[in-house]
């Protein structure tokens, strides 16, 4: 790339270019609207940086070959849509229980079943969040531009190694198709992260899943390394041995949870566009996020006073910044393309006392006018 | 039974089966097989799922264990192996022990590791019923078979894995019963192979099988069809070959992007719509446009859409230019919409965009096209007549644009020149015929 011009980039392209920044070895993908970007890229791009981008017959195929190629220790990535995110929710749930890395970039569709390919929408927050038996929390991340996807791919790669346990980047199909000018002398990233190694000092055994205080991550060891590795997708203790309800046991499941808790203000990224004595909050995320970028600057012009939060990381749910953003409102609008306002109903009693007010479309986008009618 | 003295099993392991249980043998038999291999055990990884037989992890002490989710252990040992094969120094062996019910459940897995030959030794243990769930039959079950699901008889035909594994190209594909002394060379050699392998163990449950049918060792030999001498490896291992043909392959020339040479002097925002008929050009119109327009330092979206099949019916594509950032990418009013054809003419119609124009809105139509209701101003051309249908749109928005002046006549030059090379004149003939037509039917003070 010469420096200093402009290219043409998808969302679904940048996060591919995102996931090669971030070092990522393994790709395995199967094809659904509007994901498929993301597997072209990777298929082409992938090899010439000695990585594998692999074809896989089903969704669940393509997730597992990730899980299992993270376990032999490879930084991995897969794509899908609802019907594919459908059928990976047993081997999601295998990656967390398991504690291995896994990257999923879930670019939302119209549901429900097969819905609309190419039809836009916001729908699958909370089928994608809550998608574990026991409600663990799935780090999510959701860009608004396809700088944002490359910045977001590079976070989500970052957190999944960190925490060792499977990330989703939450997109959408207006934000993954829609080609845009991109100056990649503007783009953000987070610095590569790989998940900390085992090495044995003194001679002491490898535990699979070693951890003093339950917040703490277990340092890895591959599986094909020098170093045994027990592994399970049932309920087991630290050394990856299947038990039954032993207090340890219970222990290694507080652990999955905490480990993601303990890290939750470092995780939570909400941009405020601020504006002094704001009378209105509105909160935003995604494609959505754009609208509402536009809604606020007419508002602005015709001397209403607003600021806005655009929420990257949806979960773990970042309470504090959201509540410091609300901070002296009087309104907080949540706009969102689904039609119940998912992300409105796990965050509404962060405002408790506020007037909350969802902006809400099926089908369509949310129009500038849709939010600004809801500007006092 | 107890685990002998071994380099991979637990010392003095109680196995978790019930008496008689064929899983007691297929236990030894691989231990037995590694130790003729004489495999490091870290290069061994025995990947499980769910049944009677997955719980084996628990006997092993040196290998690595992976214990998976139901039917899915073979895609998870792929991945495993892909990693290893392709990105380590592929020494790992990966075996996946699976039963009855997980290779139906996974079949695809299996089916997919063969077509693949990925180096994955695939060992089914089939008692032809789920036993740890309560002996329900399954797909292996053999017709008459009597479980608590089947209590009149099994009436469905098994499952054949051997056939269908081959059918797929699998090599190494054998039958043995569980209790055949030469049962730990034919593993030892399944392992060995480097590729594919499968082989098939019968076995019986004497929870579930026995008490209720008439099965036993010889009517398991009787079974055995696939057990002739090895085939010389014909296939490459699929690693091998991805290494050879797909990794390390220079990325195609990328491009390298826009040179923001000229200026725009567009102020504020143009939503325009590209209407046509598939394989007509209609999204290489706007793409080439927008590149235009941000080679003059303007901004610039584009949406694409096409019915599920993508090369026939109406095309779609939505392009906005901008002097500043482009926020809401949604085109409530179009100041511009060029229809084609009529297959543009019917989506653009379906989809609300006619009914959405307003007086400011100028729609540039085919002539030949039927009447239609539009808020907008239409103005008809001889497009297609004129440009040939694939050179319509993107010649009607040039034409536009050189009355307009919304993108520098440079620019676009630019990049029909690149784009089309000799062939650009085509277009330039076009222009230079629609502009007098276009310049002609414009209302006065056309918004620039
Ligand atoms: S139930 Fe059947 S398959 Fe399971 S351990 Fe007992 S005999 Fe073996
Ligand atoms: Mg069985």
């Amino acid at each position: 790339m010469i420096q200093n011009r402009m290219v043409i980039r998808t969302g679904n392209q940048m996060i591919a270019e995102g996931a090669l920044q971030a070092g990522c070895q393994f790709f395995a993908g199967y094809p659904i609207t509007p994901a498929s970007g993301i597997y072209k890229a990777m298929i082409e791009q992938l090899p010439s940086k000695n990585g594998v981008a692999i074809s896989a017959p089903d969704e669940i195929s393509a997730l597992a070959y990730c899980v299992g190629a993270s376990a032999r220790g490879a930084k991995t990535m897969t794509a899908t849509s609802g019907p594919g995110w459908a059928l990976m929710i047993e081997t999601v749930q295998y990656a967390l229980m398991t504690e291995l890395p896994v990257v999923i970039a879930m670019v939302q569709r119209l549901g429900p079943s097969t819905g609309g390919a190419t039809q836009n929408a916001q729908g699958d927050i909370l089928f994608t969040e809550f998608c574990t038996s026991g409600g663990y929390t799935i780090p999510m991340f959701a860009p608004s531009t396809p700088q944002e996807c490359f910045e977001v791919t590079t976070i989500a790669f970052k957190w999944a190694e960190l925490l060792r346990t499977p990330v989703v980047i939450l997109s959408d199909k207006e934000v993954g198709m829609m080609a845009e000018d991109v100056n990649y002398a503007l783009l953000n990233s987070a610095p590569p992260w790989y998940r900390k190694e085992f090495s044995s000092k003194n001679g002491e055994p490898h535990i699979t899943y070693n951890f003093k205080n339950g917040g703490d991550i277990p340092f890895f060891a591959p599986v094909g390394g020098k170093d045994k590795v027990t592994m399970t997708g049932s309920a087991h203790n630290k050394q990856g041995a299947l038990q039954k309800n032993s207090p340890e046991t219970l222990e290694v499941l507080r652990h999955l949870q905490q480990k993601i808790d303990v890290h939750k203000e470092e995780m939570a990224i909400v941009r405020l566009d601020e504006q002094e004595k704001a009378d209105t909050l509105i909160i935003s995320f995604g494609i959505t996020h754009r609208t509402a970028r536009e809604a606020v600057k007419r508002a602005r012009s015709s001397g209403k006073r607003v600021r806005l939060a655009n929420v990257i990381s949806l979960f773990p749910i970042p309470s504090k910044q959201l509540i410091e953003a609300a901070s002296n409102v009087k309104r907080i609008i949540v706009a969102e393309e689904n039609m119940t306002g998912q992300y409105r109903s796990v965050i509404r009693h962060l405002f408790d006392g506020k007037e909350i007010i969802g902006v809400n479309a099926v089908g369509t986008m949310i129009s500038p006018e849709m939010i600004l009618s809801e500007i006092l | 039974m107890v685990g002998t003295e071994s380099k991979y099993l637990k010392e003095n392991a109680s196995f978790p089966f019930c008496k008689g249980c064929g899983h007691h043998h297929y236990v030894n038999y691989l231990d037995e097989a590694l130790t003729k291999l004489n495999l490091d055990p870290e290069h061994v990884c025995i990947v499980s799922d769910i049944g009677c037989i997955g719980i084996l992890d628990s006997l092993f002490s040196t290998p690595h264990t992976f214990h998976t989710t139901h039917g899915r252990s073979t895609a998870f040992a792929t991945g495993i192996e892909l990693a290893d094969g392709i990105l380590n120094d592929s020494k790992l062996k990966s075996i996946v022990v699976i039963g009855d019910g997980g290779s139906t459940i996974g079949l695809l897995h299996i089916v997919n590791a063969a077509m693949m030959n990925i180096d994955v030794t695939v060992l089914v243990a089939n008692n032809f019923l789920y036993g740890m769930t309560g002996g329900q039959h399954s797909h292996f079950s053999p017709l008459d078979f009597v479980t608590p699901t089947t209590p009149a008889g099994n009436i469905v035909p098994p499952l054949d894995i051997c056939s269908i594994v081959k059918s797929c190209g699998a090599q190494f594909v054998k039958q043995a019963v569980v209790t055949d002394k030469n049962l730990s060379s034919i593993v030892a050699e399944a392992i060995r192979y480097p590729g594919f392998a499968l082989v098939e163990i019968f076995e019986l449950c004497t929870e579930w099988a026995t008490p209720f049918n008439k099965i036993d060792g010889k009517m398991l030999s009787s079974k055995v069809q696939f057990a002739e001498e090895d085939l010389p490896a014909l296939r490459k291992e699929f690693s091998e070959l991805y290494k050879e043909k797909i990794l390390s392959v220079p990325l195609k020339k990328s491009d390298d992007g826009i040179e923001q040479k000229y200026s725009s002097p567009l102020r504020g925002t143009k939503r325009i719509v590209f209407a046509g008929t598939a394989g007509e050009k209609v999204q290489l119109a706007s793409y080439l446009t927008m590149r235009a327009a941000i080679g003059s330092k303007l901004h610039a979206t584009q949406k694409n859409d096409n019915p599920v099949t993508q090369g026939s019916g109406f095309s779609l594509s939505e392009v906005c230019l901008s002097s500043e950032e482009i926020l809401y990418t949604g085109i409530d009013v179009p100041d511009v919409v060029i229809i084609a054809s009529a297959d543009g003419l019917k989506e653009v119609r379906a989809n609300g965009i006619l009914q959405r124009c307003r007086k400011n809105s100028l729609v540039l139509a085919e002539q030949t096209l039927p009447e239609f209701e539009c808020g907008g101003t239409v103005l008809r051309l001889a497009l297609r007549s004129l440009c040939t249908g694939s050179r319509a749109s993107l010649s009607a928005f040039a034409a536009f644009n050189e009355i307009t002046g919304w993108i520098p006549r440079e620019a676009m030059n630019e990049t029909f020149e690149q784009k089309f090379k000799e062939k650009s004149a085509l277009y330039e003939k076009d222009i230079a015929s629609l502009k007098p037509a276009l310049a002609a039917l414009l209302p006065k003070g056309v918004p620039v």
